[in-house]
């Protein structure tokens, strides 16, 4: 049987289907960096540009996290509450012990966003709860526990220890430290996604959840194991918005659940699961920073935000669904031409076939 | 058992005294046979005659009522997937489930990456394994290709390459050859062989008897449930095969009443669906009823499925009662008098949660509902003169559909088409999985309604049906109509030949 | 007579029942004026316009769907209204306008899903944004003034001696429209069915993408009716409208018994799930506790709702599954018989 150079057609279409997808984000970004070029004053020049930097980290980090989520075919609603309890939590723990090295901190920032994300986990696998009603559910109760702590106080920045401060102050490279940690998120996110054999199995489960558990894979503990990250790097993203807001009230991190399911649709991440990059969430959280931070210096009302957020949402799942179906069709054209092709080569025709009688 | 084996090499895998009842109906039973090692070992049997329990058995997916399993000579227990993949026996499927978002390699190694110092997902030892595999069946496809593209004999073939690459000693290959061109029949089959280069054996369950022949090396023969014949291939030719598959006494269900038969009330011309059917032509006449026969899927349903609205047709015409008809939608068809009983009960048949009088109403709700206001006193009405009538078992009209037996269930769904008063009614395996009792029921039911002048359209693949209910015989093969046989003329092995391609023994 | 009494008791609307009381007690033990005839008519008022929004969702999850865009309708609704009436048109017309827009707005979400088929999940998610949004661009300061009495007094107004509130003459009035829609019609029988098992729907002839799209549609019309009340017993019509009312809307429904899978529900228990909502927000706000940790009370609710209906569905189904057992023993003994009969 002779083998391997057939295919290449089709494998490339379908590669070049997945590529336009990230590449498409690219020419969304430079055209929107171009627009406000010309139309906003400031635009480019480096403040504004470190300030999309710190924007884009909170974001960012919390956009790996729900990718993890979003590939299991799951959503994760309540990472904006967890922000902003973490968020509190920390810079109430600094201001109370100021000489608390910053590590522990995030150290309890983190431990606190695993916690809350195994009870997410929890509810969804072991209760059976649809993700998006379970974490409604937790956003509110999540929020309402962060107002009976904070008891309508907040933690004012003077109480904070300036290293603390520093994080979003400094910029090191040029680039600030937020952004940074950011990056190195962004790094071990997709790292684990790509080269860890657990990572993977979220593509599996997200795929095709009964295909997985025949396969032997512990659909449960990786989606609860989804949640927990997701948990996880939005108590990091908590301390970050601590650092950067330095004021923490109740509300700190309300609709932040919004930028990052924004960023990760945007970002090419299947709502239907089981594709998807950190890489491309990571773009989608540099667009979406980009083009709000855009809208700001353009004096627009911060509403056009929103509108965008939820405009983006409806066109990336609307293209994404309709692109999927031409590609599956496209495919599958392609590879029944080749098929006859290859018969006709082999001249193979509708043969009569010898019947023992 | 096998006295006409050479020399009694231990099987591989061996099945003594196998029962296993379903609800009152015995699926197989005693069944034993032993399957060689290296060997292609062809099951082969109508519709119900017991196949897919026993794959199911040997899959570890059910558990037999009675009998043993042996692996290697030692009996084992195979009471999970789990459990029958660590034995080494896997089974593929006509159309193999699949990650559509990842590539093939993925694919073939899911969840069981290949690692780098155990941490870390070895991509290239998985792309360079995968291809190893790929070119080792002769797939033509790269190990880093999207599923999502590609067609079913290339899933089949990474359905093949998981198996090896997980050391199956035992493939359970069901109708893989159903939807493949005679290119990729061939592949397969040369595929088959190298897996007996490394000893690995296959049940091969085909109704394709040529390829049977071409295959296999050892044959086994059910009917109804039971263990006919097990013998080599090539001591066994096609007529003899039909034979054994079809023979029994035709004692007769229910004999069928004398109906009168009229004008055609159906016809259908040059009915096409690219890739499944094409050029349907029949028709049916008031008070017939056609048989329409054929192994599964030869496209029968698929056909029915056109012509009641649920899929688009590419090219043919229909009419009925002589007036032109396009089958826009179900509830299209319906306006027309002509109604379809569905082939998988409970999905498509039923609304399992409701009750037999909501269900019963549910496809004349327009008719029974004068502005829009159900009436719940005419669907209890309706539900029980059908309960009456068909005589459904259940304590109220009120009961859910979901606890009824299988046999009730068929006729609430029975109750449901007719209660729209059909000119038209075709049926689609209507007593598939439904014990004796009900089966009798619903036949009389049928005879019935050809009497009182329904066309009655029956596609089954139970042959005793076919051959006590029609009055004429068409038979799919293929997606093409290869053949039609009238009442007298129509027989067991007549149809079972035309079905499967074979030409008529001297 | 014990097994009516039996199957009653065991109703999810009868545990509702209970409940009421039960927290109607707890009331009472914080503030004596409790159970007095006015207050307790007056009880839902405040959330009535939550309860209208959870009568028009019960329809989308009764039919396996989701939507989460309503608070952002009424937003776009209430807002409509009050441009509209500010440029000197009649409050009726600049209303029936806003009915019109909320409607519109649901049967495009209704035109995602069902004719695109694309889970409305993602899409609710989305238009829940792009509502609000496009609520505060229509416009983003304070809201109309004045409302005449006449409009405002769906919301805020009382009848018969200025004890009942016309707000709950408006919601009971709807419950009634809308259970006599779900329960009685040919209508609410299709979106049972298309909820239960949407293909064997669409072979009885059913026109399912026609009533998905229409559930949609009766969801946003009823994110309208709730603006009026809104509009009327806060008295704005900001853009922020109904923002944070979601969760209750959500609870309503779920505690009502609706399936969050689809296929079963009754208005009557999202009715009762609504004043059951109220009285308790009604007591924790008599105890003190504020708007947001009640929300945990809420929230939790929410989720203790839906694990109770899935571990009755589990229990209900391994019942049936034993019953079944006995019923095909019986089918074994009884079928033998009847081969026996025949040949």
């Amino acid at each position: 049987m002779n083998l391997g150079s057939r295919m290449v057609g089709a494998n490339t279409l379908a590669q070049a289907a997945f590529r336009l997808r990230e590449a498409g984000i690219f020419i969304a970004l430079a055209v929107a960096v171009l627009f406000f070029w010309a139309r906003a004053d400031n635009f480019m020049t480096v403040s504004n540009w470190q300030n999309i930097a710190t924007d884009v980290a909170i974001v960012a980090v919390l956009a790996v996290g729900q990718t993890m989520v979003v590939l299991t075919r799951n959503i994760d609603l309540s990472v904006g509450s967890i922000v902003g309890l973490t968020a509190y939590i920390s810079s109430d723990t600094l201001a109370k012990h100021q000489g608390l090295p910053l590590g522990a901190v995030v150290l309890i920032a983190v431990a606190i966003g695993l916690g809350l994300g195994l009870v997410n986990g929890l509810l969804v696998t072991v209760g059976r709860i649809p993700a998006i009603i379970a974490t409604i559910g937790t956003l509110a109760i999540y929020r309402g526990l962060l107002f009976e702590i904070t008891n309508g106080k907040n933690v004012l920045a003077f109480q904070l220890p300036e290293r603390f401060l520093d994080l979003a102050a400094k910029k090191p490279l040029g680039l600030p430290t937020l952004a940074w940690i950011a990056l190195v998120v962004g790094v071990i996110g997709a790292a684990f996604l790509r080269w860890s054999p657990w990572g993977r199995d979220f593509y599996a489960v997200g795929s095709n959840p009964d295909a997985a558990r025949f396969a032997g894979i512990p659909v449960g503990r990786r989606v609860m194991s989804a949640f927990m990250i997701s948990g996880g790097l939005a108590g990091l993203a908590g301390f970050m918005f601590a650092a950067r807001f330095a004021s923490v009230d109740a509300v700190a991190g309300t609709n932040l659940e919004f930028d990052a399911v924004t960023a990760v649709v945007i970002g090419g991440v299947n709502v239907f699961g089981g594709s998807g990059t950190v890489l491309g969430a990571v773009l989608g959280a540099v667009l979406v920073a980009t083009i709000q931070d855009g809208f700001t210096l353009l004096k627009l009302s911060e509403f056009w935000k929103i509108f965008f957020n939820g405009t983006a949402i409806v066109v990336a799942v609307t293209i994404d669904a309709l692109v999927t179906q031409r590609l599956q069709e496209a495919l599958r054209r392609r590879r029944r031409a080749e098929i006859v092709a290859a018969r006709e080569q082999a001249g193979a025709t509708a043969r009569e076939r010898e019947v023992p009688t | 058992m096998n006295a006409s084996e050479p020399a009694a090499r231990t099987p591989l895998v061996e099945l003594r005294g196998i029962s296993k009842t379903y609800g009152g109906v015995h699926a197989v039973e005693d069944v034993s046979f032993g399957i060689a090692p290296a060997s292609t070992h062809a099951l082969v049997g109508e519709n119900g005659a017991g196949k897919s329990t026993l794959v199911k058995i040997l899959t570890g997916v059910v558990s037999p009522d009675t009998g043993t399993v042996l692996v290697e000579g030692e009996p084992r227990s195979v009471g999970s997937p789990s459990a029958a993949h660590r034995l080494g026996i896997v089974a593929m499927y006509q159309d193999p489930t699949v990650f559509e978002d990842l590539t093939v390699a993925e694919n073939v190694f899911a969840g069981r990456y290949p690692r780098r110092r155990g941490l870390v997902v070895d991509w290239k030892a998985m792309r360079r394994e995968a291809s190893r595999l790929l070119e080792e069946i002769g797939a033509d496809f790269a190990p880093d290709a999207p599923v999502r593209g590609l067609s079913v004999a290339d899933r089949q073939l990474i359905e093949i390459a998981k198996a090896l690459s997980s050391s199956a000693r035992l493939l359970i290959m069901d109708e893989p050859t159903a939807a493949l061109s005679l290119q990729e029949v061939d592949n397969l089959f040369a595929v088959v062989r190298r897996l007996h280069d490394r000893g690995v054996s296959v049940i091969f369950i085909s109704h394709r008897l040529e390829e049977v022949s071409e295959i296999a090396d050892t044959v086994t023969i059910l009917r109804d449930g039971r263990h006919v014949e097990t013998r080599p291939a090539a001591r066994l030719p096609h007529a003899e095969m039909i034979r054994l598959m079809v023979g029994r006494p035709l004692d007769a269900l229910f004999p069928k009443e004398e109906a009168e038969i009229g004008e055609a009330v159906l016809r259908a011309e040059g009915l096409t669906r690219r890739g499944v059917f094409s050029d349907i032509s029949f028709e049916v006449r008031r008070g017939e009823i056609v048989g329409l026969a054929g192994f599964v899927g030869s496209g029968r349903t698929e056909v029915a499925r056109c012509i009641f609205g649920i899929d688009k047709l590419d090219a043919g015409r229909l009419w009925i009662e002589g007036r032109p008809f396009t089958p826009r939608s179900p509830r299209a068809a319906l306006r027309r008098g002509l109604a379809y009983l569905p082939e998988d009960r409970l999905r498509q048949g039923l609304v399992q949660p409701m009750s037999i009088e909501r269900n019963t109403s549910m496809a004349v709700l327009p008719e029974i509902s004068p502005a829009g206001i159900l009436r719940p006193r005419r669907e209890r009405w309706l539900a029980r003169s059908f309960m009456e009538r068909l005589s459904i078992k259940a304590t109220a009209p009120t009961q859910v559909v979901r606890s009824l037996s299988g046999g009730n269930q068929q006729k609430v769904v029975l109750s449901k088409w007719l209660a729209a008063q059909p000119r038209i009614l075709i049926l689609d395996e209507p007593t598939h999985g439904v014990d004796v009792g009900t089966k009798a029921d619903v036949h009389r039911t049928i005879s019935n309604l050809a009497t009182q002048g329904l066309a009655i359209l029956l596609i089954s693949s139970e042959l005793l049906e076919i051959l006590g209910m029609a009055d004429r015989v068409l038979v799919i093969r293929e997606g093409r109509l290869v053949g039609e046989l009238s009442r007298e003329a129509a027989t067991q092995e007549a149809i079972v030949q035309a079905a499967a391609g074979v030409r008529a023994a001297p | 007579m014990k097994r009516v009494a039996a199957a009653l008791l065991l109703r999810w609307e009868s545990v509702l029942v209970l409940l009421i009381i039960a927290v109607g007690l707890w009331c009472r033990s914080l503030s004596p004026l409790f159970l007095t005839k006015l207050n307790l008519l007056d009880l839902a008022t405040p959330y009535i316009f939550v309860g209208l929004m959870a009568l028009g969702l019960t329809f989308v999850v009764i039919a396996a769907e989701i939507d989460i865009s309503v608070a952002s309708i009424l937003a776009v609704s209430v807002v409509v209204i009050g441009q509209i009436y500010e440029t000197g048109t009649s409050i009726w017309f600049a209303a029936t306008v806003g009915l019109l827009v909320a409607t519109a707005l649901g049967l495009f979400n209704g035109f995602l899903v069902a004719a695109l088929a694309l889970p409305s999940l993602a899409v609710t998610l989305g238009t829940l944004a792009a509502y609000r949004g496009l609520a505060f661009l229509i416009h983003s300061g304070e809201g109309v003034a004045t409302f005449p009495t006449g409009f405002t007094n769906i919301g805020i107004g009382y009848v018969w001696g200025q004890q009942v509130p016309v707000a709950l003459l408006v919601f009971v009035g709807t419950a009634i429209g809308l259970g006599f829609l779900l329960h009685a019609t040919r209508f609410g029988r299709y979106i049972y069915a298309v909820g239960s098992s949407r293909e064997a729907a669409r072979y009885s002839g059913i026109p399912v993408t026609s009533v998905r799209m229409a559930v949609f549609g009766i969801s946003g019309f009823m994110a309208g009716v709730a603006g009026f009340v809104y509009i009327g017993f806060f008295g704005s019509s900001r853009a922020d409208a109904a923002d944070g009312s979601l969760l209750d809307v959500v609870t309503a429904v779920v505690l009502g018994g609706v399936d969050i899978f689809g296929g079963s529900g009754s208005i009557v228990g999202v009715v009762l799930a609504v004043f059951l909502i109220a009285e308790l927000r009604n007591g924790m706000q008599l105890d003190n506790i504020g708007g947001d940790t009640q929300n945990i009370v809420i929230g939790c609710l929410l989720l203790g709702a839906i694990l109770a209906g899935n571990g009755i569905r589990a229990l209900q189904a391994s019942g049936l599954r034993q019953r079944l057992a006995r019923a095909r023993k019986k089918e074994v003994v009884r079928t033998k018989g009847q081969a026996e009969g025949i040949s």
